[in-house]
């Protein structure tokens, strides 16, 4: 037993963190405030090139043969450097083209060609062979694709299944939101989840990005409170900010202390599973819309600004809850099942 | 990244598990006094007779010298038993013992060690002070060095089961002109010696339970022979396990704690139902405490991980430390939400209330949260003292 990292896995982490802090830094989303779509699809050919796109898939698929633990070190750094979610689209897509042998489909997501947004349920839907039902697309504008999930099961659309898709401002304005709904209609892949674990796999992923969601914040917050003045000290100093800080912290530590288990048990399968890729992407999610709402609060009016990077992290925290189900259905979830003691 | 136990490790589970099996005692452990006393001595010594007491510690104190997976193995393997804390030896075992590992000389090893392990022992702790709490460091208790005795006058408070020990680590002042760090010693204190007088303090959880006392020392001789470290180096070796402390030293009732919280969650689905519980308020709140009792157990995997890779037990401990004394308290708090108004009865037999008052310690004891918040402030994120 070790949660730690091995050496092939720290290259990774470090191969992600250095392409993705010299190619997509934060800053990149501030001076274009406003709706700017899915600007970072750029780098998807780029991140094809570093294998990172099949990274979970079988070298027999053109991936890289690895699987869940690696993904989570790549979706968090994903995370911290606020990339499209779109990235789950063609995570999940390449999963799902690979359970259906669809090698042109996968081909082209593991070059970085192809495009995949995400299609979330707005309240009940049916998903299956046959899907119906109302649905947010997040990213899926100039995508020619949507995956969608439940705790049934995962799907593959084409975007113009979704009919006369209506364009609204997403309240995390980086990104393309549109309404669409589908009409009992056939997916061009659908796998259920008793044949596949891909609901577990995306909570898991969404957990990572949202762990590294928490840890941005928690570090942003702290850096300003050893710099920020006032009464002739570093606010850090103070411990109503230094405690506050602390808790981001002990809720960034928590919720990457569950991912990484629940990575690993995912990726063995076994009946506990589910149980801990729920409490991962519960608790990741949880620390991610904490720590974005107290660095806001850290940083006091600026923090208030569409100057300061703050506010990114807490609507990107609100779509990493919403995507796969959110608190509350993820603790009905949660509760209804078997103690994994 | 895995979770791959070895042949060895799951042989030693089975044989962990079937040896529990036959030998945790039954019936329910006495709160306090001499009954919990001799129980927690006597169950201790099954440990120790069976070979379990000690897993992780060197042979050559009587232990099974395994590695700190084990340790989790049979912790997690006790959790599941449902054997009883022999918490009166919490302080011994988990705190003068490896003090005494790391800084003791060999007499103070060979002496101190083998009566912790088997049993025969409990220790207290003779840190706080009536005007020195979380400033441990400014502690005033004297000691002046007279011949080959240290002579102790002063006073310590909020001191566990003092009345149920028979030795205490003390920290007293030596010097009192150093800079405050500088000049403490830690002192093995016989409980015995004349000049040591106990003043009872009752807690919070039920009338007449004794279990603090304020220790008061008058001319008490203690050899230098009992100074463990050097003389005005007490800070230090009080420091050498904290981090033992707040990392490794809490496993077992990391893991127990699991156990406890399964157990309301049964409760809750039997008074609310199955279909109820989902969207209540209580369920929601029983699946956030499931996720966060899951995570104690990963938090509990990722220390062992990286003590095996040769990490420090540092101020990364404070996280977990900080983290599973407030979800103690909200697991405890919930369960009188689940019983309702009869929670205001205190029964003989009581898994529920006594436990909920007495979770008030957790973010006190071994350092408030204030202070592990400091910690973690400071030493982990360095932001400014």
């Amino acid at each position: 037993m070790n949660l730690l990292p091995n050496p092939e896995q720290v290259q990774i982490l470090d191969a992600a963190r250095s392409f993705l802090s010299a190619e997509a830094p934060v800053e990149r989303l501030r001076p274009q405030h406003g709706q700017i779509g899915n600007h970072d699809a750029r780098l998807w050919p780029e991140l094809a090139e570093l294998g990172f796109l099949g990274l979970g898939l079988a070298e027999a698929h053109g991936g890289v043969g690895l699987g869940l633990p690696e993904e989570i070190l790549l979706y968090r750094e994903l995370g911290r450097q606020l990339i499209s979610p779109a990235i789950l689209g063609l995570t999940l897509a390449a999963l799902l083209a690979a359970r259906s042998d669809d090698p042109a489909l996968l081909n082209a997501i593991v070059s970085g060609e192809a495009r995949i947004g995400l299609a979330t349920p707005r309240g009940a839907v049916t998903l299956g062979p046959v899907s119906s039902g109302a649905f947010h697309l997040i990213e899926a504008r100039e995508a020619a694709w949507a995956v969608a999930w439940t705790d049934d099961g995962a799907a593959l659309f084409r975007t113009e299944d979704f009919g006369a898709a209506e364009d609204i401002l997403c309240m995390d304005s980086h990104l393309t939101l549109e309404r669409g709904r589908l009409e009992a209609c056939e997916p061009a892949i659908w796998i259920s989840a008793a044949d596949g674990d891909l609901p577990r796999r995306a909570q898991v992923l969404i957990a990572a990005y949202a762990t590294g969601l928490a840890e941005a914040a928690r570090d942003m917050a702290a850096d300003y409170a050893k710099i920020r003045q006032q009464f002739g000290k570093p606010i850090g100093s103070f411990q109503a900010v230094k405690h506050r800080c602390a808790d981001m912290a002990i809720l960034a530590e928590v919720a990457w202390c569950q991912t990484v288990f629940a990575a690993v048990m995912v990726q063995n399968g076994g009946p506990k599973a589910t149980y801990h890729a729920g409490a991962a992407k519960l608790l990741a999610t949880d620390a991610a819309l904490k720590n974005a709402a107290q660095n806001i609060q850290v940083h006091g009016a600026f923090g208030f600004t569409a100057d300061s990077d703050a506010h990114l992290y807490l609507k990107r925290a609100h779509v990493m809850d919403f995507l796969g189900g959110d608190l509350r259905s993820q603790k009905a979830a949660l509760i209804g099942l078997a103690a994994a003691l | 990244m895995n979770l791959d136990f070895t042949a060895e490790d799951e042989a030693f589970r089975a044989e962990a598990r079937a040896w529990l099996n036959d030998n945790v005692p039954r019936g329910p452990r006495p709160t306090e006094g001499q009954a919990m006393r001799a129980f927690d001595l006597a169950w201790q010594r099954a440990q120790y007779d069976g070979g379990w007491a000690g897993v992780s510690w060197p042979t050559e104190y009587g232990g099974r010298g395994l590695e700190l997976t084990q340790q989790l193995i049979w912790y997690e393997e006790y959790a599941r038993s449902g054997a009883p804390e022999a918490a009166l030896l919490f302080v011994g075992m988990n705190h003068a013992a490896p003090t005494i590992m790391a800084r003791g000389n060999e007499a103070q090893k060979a002496f101190h060690l083998p009566k912790i392990l088997k049993g025969e022992v409990a220790w207290s702790q003779g840190f706080s002070e009536p005007n020195n709490g979380s400033d441990l460091a400014g502690l005033t208790t004297k000691a002046v060095i007279d011949g080959d005795h240290l002579v102790v006058n002063g006073s310590k408070i909020w001191t566990s089961n003092a009345h149920l020990s028979d030795w205490q680590e003390l920290l007293v002042r030596t010097d009192p002109a150093a800079p405050k760090h500088k000049g403490i010693s830690w002192a093995i204190c016989d409980m015995t010696l004349p000049g040591i007088e106990l003043r009872p303090i009752m807690i919070m959880t039920a009338p007449g339970h004794h279990h603090f006392n304020q220790v008061f020392y008058t001319d008490v001789r203690i050899p230098l022979a009992n100074v463990v470290g050097e003389i005005n180096d007490g800070w230090s070796v009080a420091m050498s396990t904290l981090g033992f402390e707040r990392g490794t030293a809490s496993m077992s009732e990391q893991i127990r704690y699991g156990v406890v919280l399964e157990k309301l969650v049964d409760m809750a689905r039997e008074r609310l139902g199955e279909a109820a519980l989902k969207y209540d308020e209580i369920g929601q709140r029983l699946a956030q405490l499931r996720a966060e009792h899951a995570a104690v157990r990963a938090m509990t995997y990722m220390i062992v991980s990286r003590s095996a890779g040769g990490g420090a037990m540092g101020s990364e401990a404070s996280l977990m430390r900080a983290f599973f004394s407030q979800l103690q308290q909200r697991t405890r708090r919930i369960a009188l939400d689940i019983i309702g108004s009869d929670s205001l009865e205190l029964p003989d037999v009581d898994p529920w209330i006594r436990p909920y008052l007495r979770s008030f310690s957790t973010t006190i004891a071994a350092g408030t949260s204030e202070i592990q918040r400091n910690i973690i402030g400071e030493r982990v994120l360095g932001l400014p003292r």
